[in-house]
């Protein structure tokens, strides 16, 4: 990666990140996320059986088929309790991993990550799911997953499929359903299992308005109710209503973090000078 | 991390995700057995119809040295059963569960504990027939048969210590499925199933019973068929090889653990 102009922008800015997250005392923190790094490996035409790898060890010598490249470097934020934190970022800035790293399942190569309370995600919906089960099997099973006792999903099923709307469904194996059905019944499952910290990655795309509007209405209850939410999306309208901060990842470096409309400005300037200097390369 | 934590952790899991080990074995078994309409009965009747072709097969050429061969087979093929179907549902589980490993971080191999759980259902499913066929053909129920479930200690530890190896190993390398074939193809052979010990040439025994599953399926022969104890040095010895082993795949695991987001 050479120093383009882009990258100019972003060391100006970095400073103005410090600022922005000035520790406010008194203020309890949801996440707190201190010189996180993480390295990431890229595999590049990696044999993928051990007959090539053997192969390749006795013919070219060549035992190792990664390069590795910072998908996070030395990110240093707190979100504080009950906000809502929107991450914006062009493809590849890092967004997902900074998601894995809060989720737990990506455990940061350098720095440390604190979450206080719970942590779930909407990130695949479903993704626990057994398409030969039914909704209600599927409910047991995903709770099973997250160690709810099975005397508390049983009583919370009801509630859980009235709100996915398939009560009328609630028999019929998974594998049947159309993808809005799937998504509702995924939005449902977690939603039920109200977490502190909800991480979000582009899922207000499914079904259809009205499920929306239900959907961001649980977020509004959930906020309510003092809990937090990180939320990864493309649509940036959307999310400058929503958050009450922003951070714009470029390069697995917060670029700036804080007032909503203006990391969206920044974010829409950065990508218009990136598309500049590859159109003039 | 040391040999104990390992293992701590591992039997911690175990009992921390019980809820879900529960409901994801009875899951698999309502799967099998959703649309057959002799549901359950498949579990007994699989190593029946297995038992009777061996038996059909092998007892005549066995003639004379075996008596009551279905019996001698049948007690044999229960702990093969189990240790193959562990090890082949064990190999997949890390990238079948992809989707939830790559957002809820829990114990990756929760998963391959919860098909040898499964195995063990069908497992103690088929002691049905193996019973049947012993009342049917007249041969004694030995005493020694309750001693049966200590036996399915090492078999547990071999069979999951296996699986979680070819389970990293997996997801690295995409032939792992085949040459599991091939293994298990020479350990059913290499393994006292269709014959005994004393029917091998003896510098072959010398071998075969470094491989812990010989002597797990030997000692289980001797309570369910021949009604005598297995020698204790024995039973201790393959005890600490499936420690061992178990122990391997632990390591290897722990050792895995961060690198499989990579992969999967």
């Amino acid at each position: 990666m050479s120093a383009s102009p882009a990258n100019l922008v972003e060391n100006q800015n970095t400073q103005a990140v410090g600022f922005d997250q000035a520790a406010e005392p008194g203020v309890a923190n949801a996440v707190e996320i201190s010189n996180v790094t993480v390295a990431y490996r890229s595999y590049k035409e990696r044999p993928t059986t051990l007959k090539e790898t053997v192969i390749g060890a006795i013919k070219h010598r060549k035992f190792r088929y990664y390069e590795t490249f910072n998908a996070l470097s030395n990110v240093t934020f707190n979100i504080p309790k009950g906000q809502v934190f929107g991450i914006i970022g062009s493809n590849g800035a890092g967004k997902s991993t900074l998601l894995k790293v809060i989720a737990g399942v990506l455990p940061p190569t350098r720095g440390t990550v604190k979450v206080n309370g719970s942590v779930d995600s909407l990130i695949q919906l479903g993704a626990g799911f057994d398409a030969e089960l039914n909704a209600i099997e599927n409910i047991y099973l995903s709770g099973a997953l997250h160690k709810k006792p099975r005397a508390e999903i049983k009583r919370r099923i009801p509630e859980i499929l009235e709100f996915a709307e398939l009560e009328d469904f609630a028999t019929t194996p998974i594998k049947y359903y159309s993808s809005g059905m799937f998504a509702r019944l995924g939005f449902a499952v977690a939603a039920d299992r109200n977490p502190d910290v909800l991480l979000v990655d582009e899922v207000l795309g499914v079904g259809d308005e009205r499920f929306r509007k239900k959907c961001e209405k649980v977020f509004e209850s959930f906020l309510a109710s003092g809990n937090t939410i990180v939320i990864v999306s493309h649509s940036l309208g959307n999310l400058s209503s929503m958050a009450d901060q922003i951070g714009l990842l470029s390069r697995g470096e917060f670029t700036y973090i804080g007032d909503p409309a203006t990391a969206i400005e920044r974010y829409r300037a950065q990508d218009y000078k990136t598309r500049l200097t590859q159109n003039n390369s | 991390m040391t040999a104990a934590a390992l293992y701590g952790n591992f039997f911690y899991s175990i009992y921390d995700y019980r809820e879900y080990l529960k409901e994801s074995v009875f899951r698999d078994l309502r799967k099998k057995y959703k649309r057959s309409s002799l549901g359950y009965l498949w579990s007994m009747l699989n190593p029946l119809l297995m038992m009777i072709i061996l038996t059909v097969v092998f007892s005549s050429l066995m003639k004379g040295r075996v008596e009551n061969y279905s019996v001698f087979l049948f007690s044999a093929l229960l702990p093969w059963t189990y240790f193959n179907g562990t090890v082949k549902s064990c190999i997949g589980t890390i990238r079948q569960n992809a989707k939830i490993l790559d957002q809820l971080p829990i114990p990756k191999y929760i998963f391959s504990v919860s098909s040898s759980f499964y195995n063990f259902v069908d497992l103690f499913l088929a002691f049905v027939p193996l019973l049947l066929v012993m009342l049917f053909t007249g041969h004694p129920i030995h005493s020694t048969i309750i001693i049966f479930p200590l036996m399915l200690i090492p078999l547990f530890f071999f069979s999951m210590g296996l699986g979680l190896l070819l389970a990293v190993s997996n997801v690295f390398f995409e032939d792992t499925a085949h040459l599991t074939d091939v293994l298990l193809r020479a350990m059913y052979f290499l393994c006292p199933i269709l014959y005994n010990r004393d029917m091998l040439p003896p510098w072959l025994v010398k071998y075969v019973v470094l491989n812990p599953m010989f002597g797990i399926i030997e000692g289980i022969r001797q309570l369910l068929y021949f009604g005598t104890l297995p020698n204790l040095e024995t039973f201790l010895f393959n005890l600490a090889g499936s420690v061992l082993v178990l122990g391997l795949g632990l390591y290897a695991f722990n050792k895995a653990d961060d690198k499989f987001v990579y992969f999967i």
